[in-house]
Formats: structure tokens, sequence, C-alpha cells
């Protein structure tokens, strides 16, 4: 259930709504353990929603960090096959430019196959036929299992999963401190209110490092920001990633209608993490990258620039700082630093977070002297089970092929309930209100987040005040449709003005002439 | 074909400049990329825009002796060879066939309009590539408060006192600019209309 604030005692408490939170409290809800998570924002406001929404299947690392690789194939195959519905199966290609190397090529594809990750290399025609928009120059490709993952789904169907099995939430308050008593850490603060667990898995990103420094633990975190880009067309089918060391900007996934370039990887202070935001370097050096693996980039509308933070963690025997894994980190404090009651769970992957959340939740389980098994790579998630044949009514087929089973939760039967309030991903007001309802809404940028409302090609400027009138109005303050579209807008300029030039300009001219008082 | 002033630009300067100047007898020429004032400058929230159907501003002018070339837009232009008066220009639909006038009005609007255009480095105008006043530093083209002024709004060709577009540092002696494709703005409707009658204005003195 969505809460505001209880009495209740958990056996425990998970700090974090991204996907490492979400994943952790399913796995938690469905061993029976009784289950809070917390998060002070909307669910996926961290990296979780700021990443390019790539299902590894661990090409990438596989000549780097092999373990890495054999975890990411693994966990892909769990995914593919339980959150159906939050994964396009685009397949990967890795492409060798004039200035890579083909022996490198030939060692990646060992590598991979070493993982058990099936690598094929065909010609640079062949590539060229399956991929016109890729660089003509190429001289090598191979063909890997990657495939494009919707993250703000999969974090809503592991909440979901979470909260039909007993979970509850509570959102949009943050941990102020940690209930600590004979040096065991007993529950959450959440301002004035205490809330007791048995135990508290710390899954909060770049901000554990934080919360472990309130229960006495010290973890030694290193911010790293990653910018990326957000096309408005979908250019290529599969996943493109250029096949040499991971460098920037070398990853171009499709995802529904558009196309996500990313990454750049820069260390950051901790205080930046608050407000992330892509600079025009950052946009120059994803440009002039990604044009070289997609000349077409140069010619396509950039919708918005964004950027997260991944939680990197110095690993604890390396005194320079310089050993940073990118892998799963999960901290037994006890063990570690003899706070009892506390673990963390970071590091990893959006690929790997149900790995993770099993590796963390049987660490609870111990804890609390329960031995149960982990069944969460045998249940499907919300939206990926199987739905009854026939046709769907018109209004209805954007829902389902974003919700997939789940859409069938929503309530079209009411008057208005099928009325179409974004156009571009046609959203109706059933959508709106099952959003409300279960995934606990509030602003229109969580509404984008689990609806895609405003997510197309208009990026909000023609429906967004219809939108801001339906969603006060399922929220029972009619009166705050204006500060609902007052706040999108200024979300929206946010990822506008680091690329605001081109088509982007144009579009940012009209939306002044139309929204600003 | 030839004219007294070609306008390049149908939105409400140039379509109140071809008012003007076809009233006071000149053989006017307009063009004017989209088809009303729906697609013009004066962008989509005016009521003036709104309450003109389409077809109608422009029919209008058309009633009175403008010539009116709709979904057409001026693409080329020629100038004489020190770069200081327009010879002839050419459009999308026309072709090579050359187009000529005693003057030529510059009413093409801003971004949306794609009067001024933009990309990562720079900020140029496409028609005569005149010489456009803009902040070289991209971080300085927004606010970032949303809905505070924006500086990219005041970007636009830059002109001499007495209304000549300028490029390349000189003024062009026959080329003249009206509404939002000038720096400086944003104008509010009345504005632009008042900059439309003065650019005809400065164009009939010089007749």
């Amino acid at each position: 259930m969505i809460i505001e604030n209880t009495n209740k005692e958990y056996d425990v408490i998970i700090i974090g709504g991204g996907i490492t939170g979400a994943a952790t409290a399913r796995d938690c809800a469905l061993r029976g353990l009784k289950t809070l998570l917390v998060e002070r924002g909307d669910l996926c406001d961290g990296a979780s929603g700021r990443n390019h929404g790539l299902l590894h299947s661990g090409a990438r690392y596989a000549v780097t960090d092999p373990e890495g690789a054999r975890e990411c194939i693994s966990e892909n195959k769990i995914l593919r096959r339980i959150a159906s519905s939050c994964i396009d199966p685009t397949g990967g290609l890795f492409i060798t430019l004039p200035e890579d190397s083909l022996e490198y090529q030939a060692k990646f594809i060992q590598a991979c196959l070493d993982c058990g990750i099936e690598a094929e290399a065909i010609s640079p025609e062949e590539a060229l036929r399956l991929e016109p928009a890729v660089n003509p120059a190429l001289i090598g490709a191979v063909k890997v299992p990657d495939a494009s993952v919707d993250p703000f789904r999969l974090v809503d169907a592991n909440i979901l999963d979470a909260v039909r099995h007993g979970a509850d939430l509570i959102k949009f308050r943050e941990v102020t401190g940690l209930i600590k008593e004979d040096g065991c850490v007993k529950g959450v603060k959440l301002g004035d209110s205490e809330i007791r667990s048995k135990q508290v898995v710390i899954a909060a990103g770049i901000w554990s490092a934080r919360l472990a420094e309130m229960g006495g633990a010290q973890i030694s975190m290193m911010p790293s920001k990653g910018s990326l880009l957000i096309f408005g067309h979908r250019l290529t089918r599969m996943v493109i990633n250029r096949c040499r060391k991971p460098g920037n900007a070398d990853i171009l996934v499709p995802g529904d209608v558009v196309s996500v370039l990313g990454t750049t990887s820069d260390k950051v202070p901790f205080e930046d993490c608050e407000d992330m935001k892509a600079t025009g370097d950052e946009v120059s050096v994803l440009l002039q990258e990604g044009i070289h693996l997609v000349p077409a980039l140069s010619t396509t509308r950039i919708i918005r620039a964004y950027a997260g933070v991944r939680p990197l963690v110095v690993a604890d025997s390396s005194a320079s700082g310089r050993n940073v894994s990118r892998g799963i980190v999960l901290l037994d404090h006890e063990k570690r630093d003899g706070v009892k009651g506390l673990i963390t769970i970071t590091g990893g992957k959006l690929t790997t977070c149900r790995l993770m959340a099993e590796m963390a939740t049987d660490l609870v389980c111990e804890k609390l002297g329960l031995k149960i098994p982990c069944t969460t790579a045998l249940k499907q998630l919300p939206g990926s089970h199987k739905r009854k044949g026939g046709k769907d009514p018109v209004h209805k087929r954007a829902a389902v092929g974003r919700h997939g089973s789940e859409a069938d939760m929503m309530d079209f039967s009411g008057k208005g309930a099928g009325e179409i309030i974004c156009e571009c991903e046609q959203v109706t007001r059933a959508e709106i209100e099952y959003a409300v309802k279960n995934l606990g809404v509030r602003t229109i940028s969580d509404l984008r987040r689990h609806t895609r409302v405003g997510m197309g090609t208009c990026q909000g400027s023609f429906c967004i005040s219809r939108v801001a009138k339906v969603l006060a109005e399922v929220l029972g303050t009619p009166e705050k449709a204006q500060e609902l579209v007052d706040g999108y807008l200024q979300e929206r300029w946010k990822g506008m003005t680091p690329v605001l030039w081109g088509d982007t300009l144009r579009e940012a001219e009209y939306m002044h002439k139309v929204h600003r008082k | 074909m030839k004219y007294d002033v070609i306008i390049i630009g149908g939105g409400l300067a140039g379509c109140t400049a071809a008012s003007e100047l076809s009233a006071a007898g000149l053989k006017v020429a307009l063009f004017s990329e989209g088809l009303s004032l729906h697609d013009a400058t004066v962008g989509p929230a005016s009521p003036k825009a709104q309450m003109h159907s389409p077809y109608a501003a422009l029919s209008a002018l058309a009633a009175k002796g403008v010539t009116v070339f709709r979904g057409d837009s001026i693409i080329g232009a020629c100038l004489s060879e020190d770069g200081t008066s327009v010879k002839m220009v050419s459009s999308r639909n026309l072709g090579s066939e050359p187009l000529e006038a005693g003057a030529y009005l510059l009413a093409t609007g801003k971004f949306f309009s794609r009067g001024i255009m933009s990309n990562m480095e720079k900020v140029f105008e496409p028609v005569f590539d005149a010489d456009v006043e803009f902040e070289p530093d991209h971080e300085k083209w927004f606010d970032p408060d949303f809905f505070a002024p924006q500086p990219y709004e005041k970007f636009g060709v830059k002109t001499d006192a007495e209304g000549h577009v300028i490029k390349g540092g000189k003024s062009i002696s026959n080329l003249f600019a009206a509404g939002q494709v000038m720096a400086g703005g944003p104008m509010s409707e009345s504005e632009i209309e008042a900059s439309g009658k003065a650019a005809a204005g400065k164009i009939l003195k010089k007749q």
C-alpha cells in the first residue's frame, strides 16, 4: 500500500525507490518479509531514471570485466523472461571503425564467447543492410544479444509486485536519520516520526554514503556523472556500440520512438549530485563521438539532454581511491563496521538489479535467521503476464503497449476514461488515474515517468495544460493545475537549454509564446 | 519578374508593409512561406493570428493588388560586387527565374518561422547571410528560469539608423528589415505592426 506514515514494525525497511530498492523490496515481499520502501521523491528519480535504458548482454564488459559480463548475460536472460513488457529485444551491434582495430574485435568476440555471450561477426555490408544509419566507413561488426529496456517500467513493475505482496511504500518523504539503540540500527527517522524495523537496507545510489554515515558506517563513494542526449527519432533498430575499449558517447540505444546517446564519464563533487544537468561541453563531446557512430545524428532533433550519477564505490582495499568497482557492492555493516541491522546494496547495473536484490535479500534473511529461497527469477513481473486474446479498443492499445497486462488493471469503463489526453503518446485519462492510484504520482514530471505523458514529439508543448487539468482533478486539487504546468515547463526547460539551437530553439520560442505569462 | 518592392515574409510585419506600400501605388510582391498568418511570426498564441481565418490576410492583400506567392519563400540572393545592394533574389518554387525589385524587405521573423536560424556554434540569417547580433557564448543564450525574459529572443539581424540590413559590416542600400527578424525585442503585436509601417515609410522615402 502507498502510505504516509505508520506505527507498524517491519522486518525490513529499504531506503531508495530506484531500481535497486524496488527490486529488493520485491524480493523481500515475495519471501514474505514485512517490507517498507521509503523514497524521498518520486520513484526512479535518480540514476535509475537517467541512463541509457540498455539491457546489457555483457558484451561491453567481456574484455575488461568478465565477471560483470557473466552477471549481465545471466540476468539479461532472466529479465527477458520475467519482464518482457519492459524489454524491446532489439539486439545489439558492435561496430569497428577504421581507427579501431580488428584485432580488438577478435579479442572481443573470444571474450564474449568465454563469458557465454553469443557474438557473431558479420560483414560491413551485412551490418549496413541491417542498420543503414551506421557509419558506412565501418570495417567490421559483431551481433550480440543487447536489448532496450524501459527503466521506468521496470521500477514500476517491481514496486507493483512488492506492494501486491504486502509491502508498503512511502514516497516524497526523506530519511533524516536512523534509529540507533546500543549500536544497532532499529529503523528510520522521517523528520518527526520514526518507523521501526529489524533491518535497514540502504539502496540509495550515490546518496548511500550519506545514509550509511547516519548509521555510523563509512562508505567511500565517488560520484561519476554521465550525460546523455535523447534524439527525436528511432534511427536504428539495434543498440549500436563501438567495438573498442569502453569510451565516451559510444552507445546509441533505440527506445520507444526515440534514440538515446551516451554517455560521458566525469568525476563530480557530491554537492553536484542534487541537481544534475548536462553541460555544453558534455553535449559537444557526445555529438562529436555520436555522429561518428551514426552520422544522421547530426541532423536529428535533440529532444533533451540529461545527466545521472553512477554510484561508484571505492574498493575497501584501495588506499589510492583509483581502484573503483563498477560491480555489485553489498556491504554488511555489522561485519564491516560493527553496526548491526544495517546493510548497503549499491553499484551494479540496471541489468543486474534482480541479482543485486537477491544478494541483499539473502543477507537480510540471514540476519533475521530465516532460510527462504529467492523466487524472483521464476515469477513474472506485473505487466509481463500473458493476456487473454481478443482485440483491444483503440484507446487502450497504447496503454497495452506500454504496460502490457497491467493495462487490464486500468478502468476504461467510466465516462471520459478513454479520452486521449496526450496525443503523441496516446495517454488516456484511465492511464493517468491508474498511475495516481497505483504509483503515487503527484506532478506532471512523475506522470511522465510512469505513463510517458509528454515524452513524445511535442514534449508537452501542446497537451500539457490539458494533462495538468486532468491530473489536478484526479488528485482532488483542481485549483493546482497551473502550478503543475509551471513545474513541468521549468523541468522541461532544464533538459532543453544545453541543446538550445536548431529545431530545439524553434520549439523554445514556440513554448515561450504559448506558455509564458 | 520585376517589382518595386519584394517583401519576404507574410507575417504581421510583412503584411502591414505590403498593405501600406501597395496603397501608395507601388507594385509589390510578397512571399509567404506559410499559407496565412497562422504560420507566421506572430506565433500561434496571438489573438490576432487566430482572428484571421486561413488565407484571409493574404487574400485581402491580393485583392489590393499585391502579388502574393503563397507557400513559396526566397531562398537565394545575388548582391552587387561591392556587397552594398541586392541585385536579385530567387525563390524555391520559381527556381532560376530572376526576381528583381527596387527595394527588398526582410520580414521573416525569428526562430520559429526560420527567419533566424541557429546551430551549435552560431546564429545566422539564412537568405542574405546578413550580420546577426547574438551572444557567442551559448550559456548566455538563455536564462535558466523558463519564465524569465530570454536573451535568445533579442537575437536578430543588424540594421543601420536608416533601417538598412547590414552584411559583412556594410549597409545594403536597398534591403530593409521589419518585425521580429531584427535584433532586439521581443516585440508586441502593435510593435510588429508599427515596425512594418515604419519600414514601408523608409522604402517610400527612398523611392
